[in-house]
């Protein structure tokens, strides 16, 4: 087979590269005391807060105002949190084996956790001040305080660079009681929140940008220092503190707004997020590739507004209470899930794409055409329906202001509120039956169904299932998503356009974030909605480069920003074979006395 | 409804056919090697289009030219483009993934056809500052149509057909005869062994994602020549159809794939005009034509999923 060889030949390659690099790092490292390195970030990192409290320009033309003495604004605030962050994960490296009590802030070792942390502020920092050059003309806007940042910031990286790798084994986590861990759960979660609310909020693109560099690289920083796995083990051993955690911080999100503004952008996120999980649960765990995912948000989103009420609907007449549309929108949207999925999920998994990709169109086709001139009036055509009422539930009118605990929530307040409450329930049905039968199921026909057929699943049922439950959850967020843009056109729901959410950007936002898991999804679809949103000079490139993040995306990281265990495995299972073989071979070699011959052997059979 | 109107429709209906046959053997040709379905396809077959008119409209002279003189220059352009659009594609994006699992160049494919789309949108210019964001004018021929007996046969679809025609021959003949196309069969039926009689699986591979290429061109610049305009989502709707036919015919099947558009392409104009022809449906010809296309397609797989001329291939359906 070429097609391994060549696959395993490069991957040697890259493995001898990466060793390279680091035992060169290493020596670099050896060479200087490990307290100079130290002594760098604190210095740097104590210089950059303290430059946050400086001008970093003269003119109000850099937006965020950067010319204030005496307290920080805009891309200074991320300068400033990061350096503090920086500061403090400087304790665990103090001295050796860690200050007491700081040990849990890098389980696997501090100098990976200082590497991103300083990286993160000399990216952010570093992009301010080529920034303010760059848009306002010239070093001469600079003042002595942006020369301080820059410079602080860089110090800082260059004396993380200078520490020696102290990469080990992570130290098994004390056990700590219950209510300590629900505790430490709240508050990570509600930190979390705060660093999002950030990100929504941001006003103008160079903060944006600025976050979005900080967050990255110090979201690294904190997963090579273990501290995610850490996490991750604490919320697993308490799922329901954390599904409660989660739920407060979402619901308080709305709470920590003053305006309506940024609550659409979050609602608008929470229904492509729910929509994407939704695919997920199609694509990432039964490994079915679904084109046309969008139309069945349109099925929802239609049925629920034929019988909303609207002038535009041929039945005006019929008004359902919401709860009826939502079950009719979903009844509807399962149907016509079913009717795709029960002839083409009898045959491979391609025809299926390519199928749903042809249901995608043909939806958009037929609400165009059901207006009265090319068929019957039925959805009013291209015009699509509009003044959908907003939505009743329970006499609480969505469309009014109403005052919850003292703060005003305004009609994308209260949708907000709704949609976190359809995305918990998601989240919760994804969750369950990713860990039943049906998700052993579906996992067992996704990596090889003649062998899953032949230990007893019946795939056409458990791929007609998924199929029926994605295009179930879709319509649940259509029929919602047509009462909060109050109008249904057949354009909102194409294979691709330029506004989140059509199938490609649902497609994008699965496997970006990583196929197969909940937190995946919702970071992709926050991404791509976020970007577009607050870069505004991005805006007629974004599919362009949804479509090369998707190439690029299965050529490298194919299990997406935050992987899934068992679909990295999926993903590496040649690669991983092959080290194991590779790792056993020299196992034996150090034991036998003609070792280095078995070596040899292997490494010409990997380049033949 | 006339006998006339009736041999209307099914001349157009071979005409469109055999367009989007040229396309399918694309789909066909690569699908039989190694069991990919290249979605970008329809965008390899769209760059053709855009190679050709980049020829007529670029090179100082072409345009002037008799448009029939021109014609040869203008499929060369797009063949060339499109030919190295299919095997750049193969070898940056697909190769790489030929041992990851179905999913990851189903997903690669999605991504190069949307970024394919949007570079052409981007950044293709005419000589005179126009893009290409809106549908760009394509040279047409002039002159009245012929008139066999009350049916308009249009000189684009005499060049259609005869293109359509000339192509396939030279397929059966490239396939049948030469070294390399038996090699391709060989390649397909069984790679392991072909490789153990000496045939390189990964050359025959790049041959299938060249000829399907070419034939894209060819199709292009016939749909160019007929409706006088291009556009850079036109490979979308295209692309569709076509592999409509392929499966139609019996994916893996090269003379399957050509039968598929014939029949499809009868299918959708016979649809649309004896809709049109009654009264109470007059409306609902053109605009549902597409549907019918996909209609068709679901089913074809649920009645004949091997399509008409297709083997039984459990394994593979």
């Amino acid at each position: 087979m070429t097609t391994s060889s060549s696959l395993s030949t490069g991957q040697t390659g890259a493995t001898g590269l990466t060793s390279l690099s680091r035992a060169t790092r290493r020596r670099l490292g050896q060479g200087a005391h490990p307290l100079v390195g130290k002594c760098l970030i604190a210095l740097g990192s104590a210089a950059a807060l303290g430059s946050t409290f400086l001008a970093w320009t003269w003119t109000t033309a850099f937006p965020g105002d950067l010319t204030v003495t005496g307290y920080p604004g805009g891309n200074q605030l991320i300068t400033l949190f990061l350096s503090i962050l920086t500061l403090l994960a400087l304790a665990p490296a103090l001295v050796p084996g860690g200050l007491p009590g700081t040990r849990w802030m890098a389980p696997r070792g501090s100098a990976r956790l200082l590497r991103g942390l300083a990286l993160a502020n000399a990216a952010s920092t570093g992009y301010v001040v080529i920034a303010i050059a760059w848009e306002l003309g010239g070093v001469a806007n600079y003042v002595a305080g942006t020369w301080i940042a820059g410079a602080s910031a860089l110090l800082a990286v260059l004396g993380a660079w200078l520490l020696p790798d102290d990469d080990h084994e992570p130290a098994p986590a004390r056990p700590t009681p219950r209510w300590a861990q629900v505790v430490v759960v709240f508050v990570v979660v509600m930190l979390g929140l705060l660093v999002a609310d950030f990100g929504v909020t941001t006003g103008f693109s160079e903060e944006f940008i600025g976050f979005c560099l900080g967050a990255g690289f110090a979201g690294r920083g904190l997963a090579a220092s273990g501290l995610f796995d850490r996490f991750s083990a604490l919320t697993a051993a308490n799922r329901t503190a954390t599904g409660c955690a989660v739920l407060a911080a979402a619901v308080s999100f709305v709470f920590l707004q003053s305006s309506d503004a940024y609550t659409s952008v979050a609602d608008n996120i929470l229904i492509f997020a729910t929509v994407a999980l939704g695919l997920n649960i199609v694509v990432g765990l039964a490994g079915l590739l679904d084109l046309g995912y969008v139309a069945f948000l349109g099925v929802g989103a239609y049925t629920a507004a034929l019988v909303s009420g609207t002038a535009a609907s041929r039945y005006a007449h019929v008004v359902l209470p919401f709860w009826a549309q939502a079950l009719i929108g979903v009844a509807v949207s399962v149907l016509a899930g079913l009717l795709i999925g029960a002839p083409t999920l009898r045959l491979r998994g391609d025809y299926l794409a390519i199928v749903t990709l042809g249901f995608g169109e043909i939806f958009r086709i037929t609400m165009n055409n059901l207006d009265g001139q090319s068929g019957p009036q039925v959805t009013n055509g291209a015009e699509g329906e509009y003044g959908i009422p907003d939505l009743r539930l329970f006499g609480y009118d969505f469309g009014r202001p109403h005052t919850v605990l003292g703060h005003t929530l305004g009609r994308f307040g209260n949708y907000y509120l709704l949609l976190v409450l359809v995305i918990a329930v998601v989240i919760f049905i994804f969750a369950r039956v990713d860990d039943s039968r049906i998700g052993r199921a579906w996992a067992a026909i996704r990596e090889d169904e003649t062998a899953a057929e032949a230990m007893g699943v019946h795939g056409y049922r458990f791929k007609l299932l998924a199929f029926g439950l994605g295009a179930g959850l879709a319509g649940l967020a259509g029929t919602i998503q047509g009462h909060l843009t109050s109008t249904v056109t057949p354009d909102q729901y194409t294979f691709s356009s330029s506004a989140p959410p059509n199938s490609a950007f649902l497609l994008a936002a699965v496997v970006l974030g990583g196929m197969g898991t909940i937190s995946g999804p919702l970071l992709g679809a926050s991404l791509l909605f976020l970007i577009p949103d607050k870069l505004q000079f991005f805006h007629n490139k974004q599919l362009l480069l949804f479509g090369i993040a998707l190439i690029v995306m299965m050529r490298l990281r194919p299990e997406g920003l935050v992987p899934d265990k068992r679909r990295r495995l999926e993903f590496h299972e040649r690669e991983t074979a092959a080290e194991e073989a590779y790792e056993e071979l020299v196992a034996d070699g150090l034991d036998g006395a003609d070792g280095s011959d078995g070596l040899d052997e292997l490494e010409a059979g990997a380049r033949a | 409804m006339s006998v006339t109107v009736l041999l209307q429709l099914v001349e157009n209906g071979l005409v469109l056919g055999a367009m989007y046959g040229l396309i399918a053997v694309g789909y066909t040709m690569v699908y039989g090697t190694i069991q990919l379905i290249n979605f970008a396809h329809g965008e390899i077959f769209m760059l053709g289009g855009f190679g050709a008119l980049t020829v007529y409209a670029w090179i100082p002279g072409v345009a002037h030219l008799p448009l029939l003189a021109a014609l040869p220059l203008m499929l060369l352009g797009g063949v060339v483009v499109a030919v190295a659009a299919a095997v750049g594609a193969e070898r940056l994006a697909y190769r790489p993934l030929r041992a990851a699992p179905r999913l990851a160049p189903l997903i690669t494919a999605i991504g190069l056809s949307l970024a394919l789309q949007q570079v052409v949108s981007l950044w293709y210019r005419l000589p005179g500052g126009g893009n290409a964001k809106a549908p760009v004018a394509f040279p047409s021929f002039g002159g009245k149509a012929f008139n066999l007996g009350g049916v308009l046969v249009q000189r684009a679809d005499l060049f259609t057909v005869i293109a359509a025609a000339v192509c396939m021959a030279a397929l059966a003949w490239f396939v049948a005869r030469t070294r390399s196309g038996r090699a391709m069969q060989a390649t397909a039926q069984d790679p392991d062994t072909a490789r153990l009689m000496g045939i390189d699986p990964d050359r025959m591979i790049v041959v299938a994602f060249a000829v399907g290429a070419a034939l894209a061109a060819v199709a292009a610049l016939t749909q160019g020549l007929r409706y006088g305009q291009i556009s850079f989502d036109m490979g979308f709707v295209a692309g569709l159809k076509a592999f409509t036919a392929a499966v139609l015919g019996g994916i893996g099947n090269v003379r399957g794939a050509m039968l598929g558009g014939i029949v499809l392409g009868l299918a959708e104009e016979l649809s649309s005009g004896i809709l049109a022809h009654f009264r109470d449906t007059a409306q609902y010809g053109q605009a549902w034509a597409d549907v019918w296309a996909f209609v068709l397609l679901i089913l074809v797989l649920l009645l004949r999923p091997q399509g008409l001329l297709g083997e039984r291939v459990a394994d593979r359906a």
